[in-house]
């Protein structure tokens, strides 16, 4: 099934459509402004906040919880490819749903080995738009931490394999410059990772095929139980060994050259993704500074204008105009952590464009053997039939020091290796097939990515030239009113 | 101070007009007062010594000064002359052509000085020469001896300190040459300092070191005056004028300090983000070589990047080339000003002690020795001139550092200004084909 009309991506493009009016453009995740805004509105504005340690309140609360419509109609994709437990029923989808990691709240409760430990739990709702009114109803609500999102994610993987699984945001925060803690209590970081997981969620519900998923749909609606639940489909057993899997890449012979491009390109995306980050965390850094110096213009100049008579007012709040200067570049670069986590997202995604590809290669890999085992064991049969020793068998030594074997003996041997043939070439056929399929639905899954990922970078770069140009502006401005306070002198 | 025959009014005048001919002054002398020149205080006064016309009379107080010395009142009527004739100047200094000299034992750099005036004390309209730094230095410590009651404007540096700073790199010279011009017009713009004989030697002389070799001590009576005050007089309290004078200037310089320390933060700070900028950009460059549809936005991205990087070079060369040198020669010249008010509280310490001498000889007749009543003179001569230069400089200050902070004011506002420009120009970029590869799919509902 190639169906590439427009049903299969419906989801994404209804879902672009909607989100356009947010002010968020593209699919670019839940990664806007505007509501990560109105949450750091409820938290106290604090400039010494990354001096003192991580509160121990609840955090605050965003009442904007934007999610996304996903639309029924997109069953244009129906291949389950490997299939994971997809929806037996449709209820789910006959209305439109909306998806927020609304609040983030601190726990302590005993882990595994029952020792006490603190963690961050995300509440997770689901509302369901009514057709008729538009109205939202809230019809889940439950609370999740990081390590189940993990879980879903892992089983995601094993049974999608020719997916390309949306990523998590970072377990512990990386990229940092020195005002953003590398604490993962911080509340900014908490908050930035309460907007990832929600970005994590929406994209899997608008994904064609992943959204139909029934542990998926669980996770958003069955609290209790959902873990047992998980681990009882046994993916973790199903999962490929990272042992096989490398040793595939290093002995597969023939792959699709596609895919080879494609995780040199992965490969390439990543390195450049993560010293793009490393180098914007130190640019941060350092307009950071330039800011804050300023902010001591303000101090001096208020003291000298103390000690003059004409020149005095003007200096004085000329000073007041540097201090707004000095204090505007904390939300600055809020504003830009917001772009640095969409390129995070997009260095995340690169892992999971290379584990499609190592998938492919594992199962090249997988074929490739298979084939070479059946070639071997049709010399052998061919060579045991006519008595011809070409290749090299323990059978074959053993009978030259031990003796030849009875005719029966022999008989039985082929018939054995006639067996073993026959089934080789039924397994070899349909792994063949299977190969074909993963190639087929990877590769149109990969193409659905590609355009994603063009659109959403597009946005950020956008987004990106525009809060250039509104610091810009600001500093115009700023320095507009302080020369203007420097001709009243 | 009344009765007894005029007594000789303090000079702050070339004293070579009385007692020495000197080729350059030698006319002006018996010119007659007026014409377009603006007279020199020293001829007025003169000519006031023992003349009937006199422009102030002899121990008249006019309004607002304090001082019964009619030089101060002189003086002030001269400020005032000065102020109302702000507009029509007779004396044109300009420094510039900065040209490398390399000798044999050194290399320097020369300016060109072009002055032109009406002055009669310039026997030419017009001259032209060449100074070296050196030659400034000659010139600023000969006035600061002739002309001890009056701030002398700062030089720039002499040496530079900071790091390895090319003496003869463009930027450095061309600092140089507008603190050397500012520091001529400074002096230029002074009613007694501009006709000071070093100076108009310094400006029209062909060969200057004649005249630095033959040591021509044109000393003013006042310069002389000083020079003669003994050091071992402490001044018990300094007059509340003079007092205040100094508290401001402490924490003037002290204020100005910081923002030289501020200043040269920033520039650190931006110098080291514009480090980091030129490797951000490029790595955008590197990207866009690894895609297809992204490779012109990220490109377009790259190239906003290294113009901003530009923008932010010429706001840093800005601020070290023209900012922190003025900073700092008005730090130096509070220094000076600080050493005149010590010179000020000797000359003053010398006569409360030989008055409080006299007092406790306790003479029949009350009347004052002449050594007395010259250091008075003197004390009072000094305290007109530099309440005068203090007035005149405070007037000055205020429109320099107006002009330099509305500077770097304006600096800022390019930079930002040219960054705007920059990343609006590459929004239709990245917008482009937007609308044409993204499809318009119906809501399907």
């Amino acid at each position: 099934m190639e169906g590439r009309g427009d049903g299969e991506w419906g989801g994404g493009a209804s879902l672009t459509e909607r989100r356009g009016g947010r002010g968020r453009g593209g699919s670019a995740g839940a990664l806007g402004s505007p509501r990560r805004t109105a949450a750091m509105e409820q938290a106290p504005p604090d400039p010494e906040r990354q001096l003192q340690p991580a509160p121990l309140e609840p955090l605050g609360r965003s009442d904007a919880g934007l999610g996304v419509a996903v639309d029924e109609e997109a069953e244009g994709a129906r291949e389950e490819g490997s299939g994971g437990d997809t929806m037996t029923h449709n209820n789910f989808w006959l209305k439109k749903i909306e998806i927020s990691v609304s609040e983030a709240e601190k726990r302590t409760g005993r882990n595994a080995m029952n020792m006490q430990e603190t963690y961050t739990a995300y509440l997770i709702e689901t509302r369901s738009v009514e057709h008729t009114d538009g109205q939202s109803v809230l019809t889940d609500s439950l609370w999740r931490r990081y390590s189940e999102f993990e879980l879903l994610r892992n089983y995601l993987l094993v049974y999608y394999p020719h997916i390309v699984v949306p990523p998590l945001p970072e377990k512990r925060a990386e990229f940092v410059w020195h005002k953003l803690s590398a604490d993962n209590m911080d509340p900014d970081f908490v908050e930035r990772r309460r907007i990832g997981l929600e970005n994590f969620l929406l994209r899997i519900a608008s994904h064609p095929i992943l959204c139909r998923d029934k542990i998926f749909y669980l996770f958003l609606t069955q609290e209790g139980n959902w873990k047992e639940t998980v681990n009882e489909t046994g993916f973790q057993l199903k999962a490929d060994s990272r042992l096989k899997a490398l040793n595939a890449t290093f002995r597969v012979k023939n792959p699709d050259k596609r895919f080879t491009d494609l995780k040199h390109y992965s490969d390439e995306l990543q390195s450049v993704i993560s010293h793009l980050l490393r180098v914007r965390a130190r640019v941060a850094d350092r307009l950071y500074g330039v800011y804050k110096v300023h902010g001591n213009y303000g101090r001096v100049f208020s003291e000298w204008s103390a000690i003059e008579k004409e020149m005095g007012d003007g200096l004085q709040s000329a000073g007041h105009h540097m201090d707004v200067y000095a204090s505007s570049i904390d939300d600055i670069l809020e504003d830009e952590e917001h772009y640095a986590d969409q390129l995070k997202e997009y260095l995340f995604y690169a892992e999971a464009l290379r584990a499609v590809c190592r998938k492919h290669e594992l199962m090249q890999y997988d074929l490739e053997i298979a084939a070479q085992d059946l070639a071997s064991k049709k010399q052998q049969c061919e060579e045991l039939a006519t008595g011809t020793v070409r290749t090299f068998s323990l059978k074959g030594m053993t009978t030259k020091l031990f003796g030849q074997e009875t005719p029966e003996q022999r008989e039985a041997r082929i018939k054995v290796l006639e067996e073993q043939i026959n089934e080789g070439e039924q397994q070899l056929k349909s792994k063949n097939l299977e190969g074909r399929e993963f190639v087929k639905n990877a590769w149109a899954d990969i193409e659905r990515f590609k355009e994603q990922k063009n659109r959403d970078l597009k946005e950020a770069l956008i987004s990106y030239a525009v809060m250039q140009i509104s610091m810009c502006k600001k500093g115009i401005q700023v320095w507009t009113n302080a020369k203007e306070c420097f001709s009243k002198m | 101070m009344a009765g007894g025959p005029p007594k000789a009014l303090p000079s702050t005048g070339p004293h070579s007009l009385r007692d020495m001919p000197h080729p350059l002054a030698g006319s002006s002398s018996e010119e007659a007062v007026g014409g377009d020149s603006t007279p020199s205080p020293d001829l007025l006064m003169a000519r006031s010594f023992g003349d009937k016309d006199l422009i102030l009379p002899n121990g008249g107080t006019p309004a607002g000064t304090s001082s019964p010395a009619s030089s101060s009142s002189l003086l002030n009527r001269l400020q005032l002359d000065d102020d109302i004739d702000g507009e029509t100047r007779d004396l044109f200094v300009v420094v510039d052509d900065p040209k490398k000299h390399v000798c044999t034992m050194e290399t320097y750099i020369t300016y060109r000085i072009t002055t032109k005036s009406t002055r009669v004390e310039f026997d030419l309209p017009e001259y032209s020469v060449r100074r070296r730094y050196q030659d400034f230095d000659w010139l600023r410590s000969k006035l600061e001896e002739s002309q001890p009651t009056h701030l002398i404007p700062p030089l720039p540096e002499k040496f530079v300190v900071k790091g390895v700073v090319d003496r003869f790199s463009e930027e450095f010279v061309e600092t140089r040459r507008k603190a050397l011009d500012k520091f001529l017009k400074r002096i230029t713009d002074h009613p007694v300092l501009s006709f000071n004989e070093y100076f108009n030697i310094f400006l029209t002389a062909k060969d200057l070191n004649i005249y630095k070799k033959q040591g021509i001590a044109l000393l003013t009576r006042m310069g002389e005056s000083v020079k003669h005050v003994t050091g071992g007089y402490k001044l018990r309290t300094r007059p509340l004028e003079f007092a205040a004078i100094g508290d401001y200037l402490d924490t003037f310089a002290l204020k100005l300090g910081t923002i030289d320390r501020i200043a040269q933060r920033i520039i650190k700070e931006e110098i080291e983000y514009l480090v980091e900028l030129r490797e951000y950009g490029p790595v955008y460059s590197t990207w866009s070589t690894l895609e297809g549809e992204l490779a012109e936005p990220l490109e377009g991205v790259s190239a906003c990047i290294g113009n901003c990087s530009t923008a932010l070079e010429e706001l840093t060369d800005d601020m070290t080339e023209d900012f922190l040198p003025v900073l700092r020669e008005y730090i130096l010249y509070s220094d000076s000003m600080k050493s005149v008010l010590k010179k000020r509280d000797q000359v003053q310490a010398e006569y409360e002690a030989k008055l409080e001498a006299v007092a406790l000889r306790k003479e029949d007749r009350p009347k004052v020795p002449a050594d007395v009543e010259k250091c008075q003179d003197r004390m009072e001569c000094f305290n007109a001139d530099l309440k005068a230069d203090m007035e005149r400089w405070q007037n000055n200050k205020r429109q320099d550092f107006r002009q330099l902070l509305m500077g770097m004011a304006d600096k800022n506002i390019q930079y930002y200004e040219k960054c705007l420009m920059a990343w609006e120009s590459i929004i239709p970029l990245l917008q482009e084909k937007q609308e044409a590869k993204f499809p318009v799919t119906a809501v399907l509902s």
